[in-house]
């Protein structure tokens, strides 16, 4: 009891913020666990039954297609997402002029610091048919008819990756650079002097001191594939949305649109569990790494 | 330094490259800008515009006073600017107690943080939706104002900017009578600056960019936020559209009315912002 008294305003601190943590994450959580067991109705009793909720989802076409589209555009985006900031780091680093470096890396971080809704209508507006940038460019350039990205199955998926990849590659990139700065100069010296030249220095000292923002990198980027949502959404149309459709976009059309409510709580649970394995995967390479 | 032809190649043809780069991040929000300060009838012409054509402020006029963009502005704002200042002092909050030496139950508490953030908002959107029906916050800017009012990330980003402020401080301060909440408010929030303006910070970029929890808790069109609006406003209707006050400057008008908030704290942000994440990915 002394004990309690003594830290009671310690506890008391904390009560408003355990409380929303308890209402709106753990309720919701096993809110939706039970609610993906239970036949959904809005008025009256819900019974259970079982499985079927989830051998809906595992039954529907569908869903098998933005599985699909989930890990190959997410996928995408892991590997153009990973590789070009790398990249921009390394070129924008053997830039000699600071005052240039530092434009560069002002202007390549914008994007990111923008929502969806914003990125995502500039994009569907630069790439349209009818007087997008993209097109009138493509079309000075000898193309002769304009291209529609975003109503055709291939380039749709494409674009999501790019885009994406686009919007996140100066933040990313200067995850990198930071990383590069605080390598000891006296390495560099040292190697100059043994006679390395520049592709060297970048193959032997700042590519391996970039190994453990990598890994962070591609453990934050993993986590955020299968909670895709609001890109895809924004960007979507009805031409093209079985091929760029994923799986929370996918939840959030059965349960909010459809009031389906019982198979999207199925399916976002069979995300949650494969987040959560995701997770641990990778957090056993990244260990067995160290 | 002697350098070698190769090499002064290589520096030429990067400078090239990167400049490619910054122009492709600079032409779309260029071209954005100069339609939304172009006359309406300019605004629809297909060629590239890089520079207002017929310089007029119709766009934003229309966008603002008519099509009443005045309104979602005011409603983000207040989210924003209610759910930053909540969000800010609830992690500190939570952190300060969490930097507790042998506080009964500390291992629980923070691993009980540490868990919510294995769970994306994103998978538990529909149970979220129920609960936020069923305490009556549907179409309420309090439900956006609540959902993530505060975060294991922030949290976990305050406990390490605390942990730098030297315990025998706040012990000695507690020998001469203070209170814990004296101590928090007048001792650790001024020392932790850096780690409150980054928060915020972070905060205040996410809470502006909201879409998800605006899509899924607002209906009703005067609860809208920017996000929605804008949605509604640049992606829902097209250049053919029938209605004749969305010309392409009024969209654009939007799109820049949208981002005036982000630009004028991307100063500030630049300077937190690698110092937030790196501390935050550390500590995971």
């Amino acid at each position: 009891m002394n004990v309690i008294k003594r830290y009671s305003t310690l506890y008391l601190m904390m009560l408003p913020i355990l409380l929303y943590f308890i209402i709106f994450t753990y309720y919701p959580l096993l809110r939706g666990l039970i609610m993906s067991f239970q036949q959904f109705r809005l008025i009256g009793d819900t019974p259970f039954i079982g499985l079927d909720n989830y051998l809906k989802v595992l039954r529907d076409p569908f869903f098998y297609d933005v599985l699909k589209n989930t890990l190959q555009i997410g996928g995408g985006i892991l590997i153009v997402g990973f590789v070009a900031p790398i990249v921009m780091a390394l070129l924008l680093n053997e830039i000699a002029q600071r005052k240039f470096k530092k434009i560069i890396q002002m202007v390549i971080y914008l994007p990111h610091l923008f929502s969806w809704v914003v990125i995502g209508g500039i994009w569907i507006f630069m790439l349209s048919p009818d007087g997008g940038v993209v097109n009138e460019i493509l079309l000075a350039l000898g193309n002769d008819r304009p291209i529609h990205f975003l109503s055709s199955e291939a380039y749709a998926k494409w674009v999501m990756i790019f885009s994406a990849s686009w919007k996140e590659m100066g933040y990313i990139c200067i995850l990198f650079l930071a990383s590069i700065v605080s390598i000891n100069p006296s390495l560099f010296e040292a190697a100059r002097i043994d006679g390395a030249n520049r592709w060297q220095l970048v193959r032997r000292i700042t590519l391996p001191a970039l190994y453990s923002t990598m890994k962070v990198v591609l453990l934050l980027n993993m986590m955020s594939i299968l909670r895709m949502f609001d890109q895809i959404f924004i960007m979507r149309n009805p031409a093209i949305a079985k091929y760029v459709d994923v799986i929370m976009v996918y939840t959030y059309e059965k349960g909010i649109m459809e009031f389906n409510m019982g198979v999207a709580t199925a399916a976002s649970f069979i995300v949650i569990g494969m987040t959560f394995i995701l997770t641990l995967l990778t957090r056993i390479v990244i260990r067995y790494d160290n | 330094m002697h350098k070698s032809i190769s090499s002064k190649i290589f520096d030429v043809v990067n400078i090239v490259f990167l400049l490619l780069i910054v122009v492709s991040m600079i032409i779309p929000f260029l071209n954005v800008a100069a339609l939304s300060f172009s006359s309406n009838l300019a605004s629809m012409s297909s060629s590239i515009i890089l520079w207002p054509k017929e310089f007029s402020i119709e766009g934003y006029k229309t966008v603002w006073d008519r099509l009443d963009l005045w309104l979602p502005f005011l409603n983000s704002s207040i989210v924003t600017v209610v759910g930053t200042v909540m969000h800010v002092l609830l992690s500190a909050t939570a952190a300060y107690v969490l930097i507790q030496p042998g506080l009964p139950g500390k291992r629980f508490l923070v691993s009980s943080i540490l868990l919510t953030m294995m769970v994306p908002h994103e998978a538990i959107m529909i149970p979220l939706y129920i609960v936020n029906k069923d305490l009556g916050l549907i179409n309420s800017l309090y439900a956006l104002i609540i959902s993530g009012v505060v975060s294991g990330f922030s949290i976990l980003l305050l406990r390490n900017f605390f942990q730098q402020v030297p315990y025998e401080m706040s012990e000695s301060a507690k020998i001469d009578g203070a209170g814990e909440l004296r101590i928090f408010l007048t001792m650790y929030l001024p020392l932790a600056k850096a780690g409150l303006a980054t928060v915020t910070l972070f905060e205040f970029v996410s809470r502006w960019n909201q879409f998800m929890a605006a899509l899924l808790f607002i209906n009703d069109q005067s609860k809208y936020t920017l996000q929605l609006a804008l949605k509604a406003l640049i992606i829902d209707t097209d250049s053919t559209s029938s209605n004749f006050l969305m010309t392409t400057n009024v969209r654009m008008a939007g799109v820049v009315i949208a981002l005036i908030p982000l630009l004028l704290i991307y100063p500030y942000v630049q300077k937190y912002f690698v110092k937030g994440i790196m501390v935050g990915a550390n500590k995971e």
